[in-house]
């Protein structure tokens, strides 16, 4: 087995013009794959939600407002999961609502576990 | 951010909760911070929700769910007020410390106090200086918590055209420095006039093109409602017009479910299946209605009066049909609206008097307001109906379906005219 991060992405502008009663949903759908996720144990950690504001520390120590990327490939999330490789991983990214309701999910495994 | 134990339940809340939550954030924090800063009181009541589905989905939904959103909204305008150092200038336009302002508003999201920001919020969103239209779209914004892509298919406008409208009636709010506040007793009546007019208007969108694949449609009917019952439960607001338009709703609301048959597709009020009709709502109209007796009945009264007489009859048939047309007598002296014209007249056709009540009607054909409205075609090939004209009736259901707009209106119009070639 190996565990992966999943980073969650997608346009936070997106997501501001859902209705209340829409995120009423989104959070009720999430919720329940969590929750599978969990019950069944491939789900390790449901991890965070991000903020969509941020700082960026460069290397001659400036700091910069807001996040790196762009407002369409921001990281709006992760969590960290357990599986037996990329396509076991990938078919679970498939089944969330996250996917299904129009965000992007980037799947990467560890690099402790390259050893395996 | 939040100090509540991470529940072991799947997140569960009330229906509607996001939706009333945002309504009641927005009024209250508009109410602190003025009208000035409502788009930016929006933005941030809308982003401490996407963070509280972020955060409740993964660990449950914390004990007290509407102070969490609320107090991450707050911070977060507070924030933006202070990053863009308008911060001091907004506490001193609002008269008021930091402190102070979270003890208000604290204050002003108590359970008991709520309903009188949400009341302002009414008149801020119903005031003179807005069209109907656009009090309409702020209300069904502001204060029912509708995105702007549900206000336009509720209103059936475009979302551009739906998002325009919005922001220039938040100018023109901002523009004449309204406050969040409750009329003057001297102006009172008027205001109150027009948060009804919005809220009949709301009722009716709702209400007139609903169909069973738009449930959003029935949602606005019961957010009319629950904006009218607001009133009716303040002492200034509860007046004999609040309680009847109350009525109205109830009463039309009570046969939302019935509207609709298995297949989603209309059906109209005669072929409806009554046991379907929901009783406590026929009785708490009833109620209301006899709570709203006044010496000068509104239309609201009339029209409440009206649809509780189909209410109250156990089978079509059973319709008291003469004490309609007696209620659409009155409703025309109050306003002579061709549309109480036609109402009255299929109303005495129905009671047995179709031979006048087809004089009436044809009468009506040059109407200005009635031109090209199907409706006139569909009540005439009624009275020829029950004149058992079939062929008559037929022509006038053709030429209404010519003109008639909605499919949901056409597929009715469609099952009458074969219902009459077959017979």
């Amino acid at each position: 087995m190996a565990k992966f991060m999943f980073l969650m992405r997608g346009d936070c502008t997106q997501a501001a013009e859902m209705s209340p009663e829409q995120k009423q949903q989104t959070m009720q759908e999430y919720g329940a794959w969590f929750q599978d996720g969990m019950q069944a144990g491939w789900l390790l950690d449901t991890g965070n939600g991000l903020d969509a504001d941020g700082r960026v520390v460069h290397p001659d120590q400036t700091v910069t407002d807001g996040p790196f990327a762009e407002s369409k490939e921001l990281v709006g999330g992760y969590m960290l999961v357990e599986a037996a490789d990329y396509d076991t991983a990938v078919e679970l990214v498939k089944g969330s609502p996250m996917v299904k309701g129009g965000s992007t999910i980037e799947v990467r495994k560890l690099a402790e576990n390259a050893m395996e | 951010m939040t100090s509540e134990p991470p529940a072991n339940e799947p997140p569960q809340l009330v229906e509607h909760f996001f939706r009333h939550e945002s309504a009641k954030l927005v009024a209250v924090l508009t109410r602190a911070f003025g009208v000035r800063h409502l788009d930016l009181v929006e933005d941030k009541v809308q982003e401490a929700m996407m963070a509280a589905v972020e955060t409740w989905s993964r660990r449950g939904t914390p004990k007290h769910p509407g102070g969490w959103i609320y107090r991450v909204a707050r911070n977060r305008v507070l924030d933006t007020l202070r990053r863009e150092k308008i911060h001091r200038r907004a506490l001193a336009l609002a008269q008021q410390t930091e402190a102070g302002i979270e003890a208000l508003v604290d204050d002003w999201l108590a359970d008991d106090r709520l309903p009188d920001s949400l009341l302002r919020m009414m008149f801020v969103c119903c005031h003179p200086a807005l069209d109907r239209r656009s009090q309409l779209a702020l209300t069904l914004k502001i204060l029912c918590g509708f995105s702007l892509a549900e206000i336009a298919r509720g209103l059936l406008m475009s979302v551009e055209a739906t998002k325009k409208r919005v922001q220039r009636a938040k100018k023109t709010l901002e523009q004449h420095q309204i406050r969040v506040e409750l009329p003057e007793a001297t102006e009172l009546q008027e205001r109150l006039a027009a948060v009804h007019q919005v809220l009949y208007l709301m009722f009716n969108e709702g209400y007139s093109t609903s169909q069973g694949h738009e449930p959003l449609r029935d949602d606005i009917c019961e957010e009319a409602a629950r904006l009218c019952h607001l009133l009716c439960e303040h002492e200034a607001f509860s007046t004999p017009d609040s309680r009847a338009l109350l009525a109205l709703m109830l009463a039309h609301a009570a046969r939302l479910d019935a509207r609709v048959d298995a297949d989603g597709a209309a059906v109209l009020l005669a072929a409806q299946d009554r046991s379907r009709w929901s009783q406590p709502m026929i009785a708490m109209a009833e109620r209301w209605l006899l709570r709203s007796k006044t010496e000068a009945p509104s239309r609201f009264h009339l029209e409440a009066a009206i649809a509780l007489v189909h209410c109250r009859a156990p089978r079509v048939e059973a319709t008291d049909w003469r004490l309609i047309v007696k209620f659409y007598d009155r409703l025309l002296a109050l306003h002579a609206s061709p549309l109480y014209a036609l109402n009255r007249a299929v109303a005495r056709g129905e009671a047995g008097d179709v031979e006048s009540a087809m004089t009436e009607l044809e009468a009506l054909r040059d109407h200005r307001e009635l031109r090209g409205y199907f409706l006139l075609d569909c009540a005439i090939g009624r009275l020829h109906e029950l004149a058992e004209n079939p062929t008559a009736a037929a022509a006038a259901y053709s030429a209404a379906r010519a003109i008639a707009r909605a499919p949901h209106e056409q597929a009715l119009l469609e099952k009458k005219l074969r219902r009459l070639s077959s017979s």
